[in-house]
């Protein structure tokens, strides 16, 4: 036993400094840059200076992040949200079997799933049906769109959520009158919370960290998001280092905090190997 | 009483199906960005264009996508299936392992492409001091001779997190009583990982692979932030971005020919993949 432990314990040392150089320090480093000022970047690139804030102040008022940040997060929760919204509607009567081609319902949405991302017919569509450069029509075509898959995720999550619900409780809703969207909303949401949680979280981020979307899809700088912004940021200011890692971390900073609030549903989701096929 | 659920797939069809068949017919257009000009069916000849010799990108962008797909399905699945090895255990530090791997996930593209072009960035930073010991001084992102080579790197950094999880789950599913069992035989170390691990996560290796084939196939929003295709990093999904959003031309029968190109492409080498996974599951697993 002895023998074994010691390579063992060797190989877990290994792995765990690795995980540490290539996953921790990248974003520390950055983390570190944005906290200098440029003449000592460029001096002594590896070690860090006297702190100053001045990138974020310079990056705060230069690239309007705070109302593209506004931006991203409305278009990213509403989407998200629709997302969630609209796959419990196809979900419930899809897992009840309470239509004829149920089975054919489910099949055409988890179809949606390995759409690939193709970004020109969206265009064409958002240009003929008037949705382009649109608040509205970016929020709508995003709950579907091929490639970043919210709803048809939504669908089969909530479906796999929904048949572990037992008949009874549709039985006793179904005695005392209830409707039918007041008793979705009154039990079915509860339960499947969990599904919901991440059919919601995996929606949203996929369209807070989308670029070809914002890309094409939209025009009017008042409506760019925060990663079209800090994309074109970067490119306007491409040799101040210091000042692109501020707006990188500015940027970041919500979706860390999330992510940070969210641990232990990913490390929940990870656990429940959830999308073994 | 089904309002809702009509409701539900009518968007989803609008926007999630439509455009698929509407890629493939504005491929046999002449279809611009420029606005009120007639579009016109032109055949054949956008597929025409896109095999004759004066078309510049193509045979660049089929070996650019080659070398993408097969070093990222290749290097995400081996270091994913390390990580995973190490961090699907229940202690306190494999949980922070499997936040760390996750985390560029959660960033995104944009901010992932940043954070790396940072890095090396070529005036100043670690990996100008680190390849100036050696003197070695490079443009990375902007050179011919590193471009693909990074964002090949980069591309594996971001979803490893993603393939690690899937991993974890086959792992976790693995019946311990079959470890013990081979504890009592006195099977241990290699034989086991080769007669028990290794087979009974054949499920969890066929839906990686295959995602990140998919994946790395169609997907160039991390090389859009990157290089925009530049420095020989032109893959087809970026090449047909380019052509239809990124020059003045604004082609976007042709982008969408291409792209049409791209799936067919996908499907002839994901679907036998697919199949060729799913008979060594069967193998494996009886």
């Amino acid at each position: 036993m002895i023998r074994l432990a010691r390579p063992r314990l060797l190989s877990n040392i290994a792995v765990g400094v690795l995980i540490v150089l290539l996953f921790l320090l990248p974003v520390l480093y950055v983390l570190m840059m944005a906290f200098e000022t440029p003449a000592h970047f460029l001096n002594s690139p590896m070690t860090p200076g006297t702190p100053t804030v001045s990138n974020f102040g310079q990056a705060w008022s230069s690239a309007n992040l705070g109302g593209e940040l506004v931006n991203t997060v409305i278009f990213s929760v509403v989407s998200g949200a629709l997302s969630v919204a609209f796959g419990l509607l196809i979900a419930f009567p899809v897992a009840r079997r309470l239509l004829r081609g149920h089975s054919m319902i489910y099949t055409y949405l988890f179809i949606g799933m390995f759409l690939p991302m193709s970004i020109i017919p969206m265009y064409a569509e958002a240009r003929m049906l008037g949705l382009w450069d649109n608040a509205v029509g970016y929020i709508l075509i995003h709950i579907a769109m091929p490639g970043l898959p919210g709803m048809a995720l939504a669908v089969v999550l909530l479906t796999a959520s929904i048949s572990s619900v037992p008949l009874e409780l549709d039985e006793a809703a179904w005695m005392e009158g209830s409707s039918y969207l007041a008793y979705l909303w009154r039990v079915i949401v509860p339960i499947s919370r969990p599904a919901l949680l991440i059919g919601f979280l995996y929606a949203m981020l996929n369209d807070w960290n989308d670029i070809i979307g914002p890309v094409v899809l939209l025009n009017n700088p008042a409506l760019a998001t925060v990663t079209k912004g800090i994309n074109s940021f970067a490119g306007d200011n491409s040799s101040q280092y210091t000042l692109i890692a501020a707006a990188v971390v500015i940027a970041s900073l919500p979706v860390v905090i999330l992510f940070i609030a969210c641990q232990r549903q990913i490390n929940e989701a990870s656990l429940a190997g959830s999308l073994k096929g | 009483m089904w309002g809702g659920l009509w409701l539900a797939v009518a968007v989803y069809t609008l926007f999630g199906i439509v455009p698929m068949i509407g890629n493939i017919v504005i491929s046999f257009t002449d279809y611009t960005e420029l606005q009120g000009a007639a579009v016109h069916n032109v055949g054949f000849t956008n597929y025409a264009q896109m095999f004759s010799t004066q078309a510049p990108g193509l045979e660049q962008g089929l070996v650019a996508t080659a070398v993408f797909v097969v070093a990222v399905t290749l290097g995400q699945n081996i270091l994913a299936l390390l990580f995973a090895h190490k961090l699907a255990g229940s202690s306190r530090l494999a949980a922070v392992g499997r936040l760390l791997v996750f985390l560029p996930i959660a960033l995104g593209v944009t901010i992932v492409g940043l954070l790396w072009s940072l890095i090396f960035n070529p005036a100043s930073g670690p990996m100008a001091s680190f390849f100036g010991l050696f003197g070695i001084h490079s443009a990375f992102f902007g050179a011919d001779n590193w471009a693909m080579t990074l964002v090949i790197l980069v591309q594996i950094w971001m979803n490893t997190g993603f393939s690690t999880l899937v991993f974890i789950g086959g792992l976790r599913s693995i019946d311990p009583a079959l470890y013990e069992a081979a504890a009592v035989d006195g099977v241990g170390g290699w034989q086991r990982l080769r007669r028990i691990t290794y087979p009974l996560l054949a499920p969890s290796i066929t839906v990686n692979v295959m995602l990140a084939l998919v994946g790395s196939f169609t997907m160039y929003n991390l090389i859009y932030v990157l290089t925009a295709g530049k420095y020989g990093t032109q893959t087809l999904g970026m090449l047909s971005f380019n052509v239809a959003f990124g020059s003045f031309e604004a082609d976007l029968g042709y982008g969408a020919a291409v792209s049409v190109l791209l799936f067919v492409l996908t499907l002839v080498v994901a679907l036998p993949m697919l199949l060729a996974l799913r008979r060594r599951e069967r193998k494996l697993l009886t």
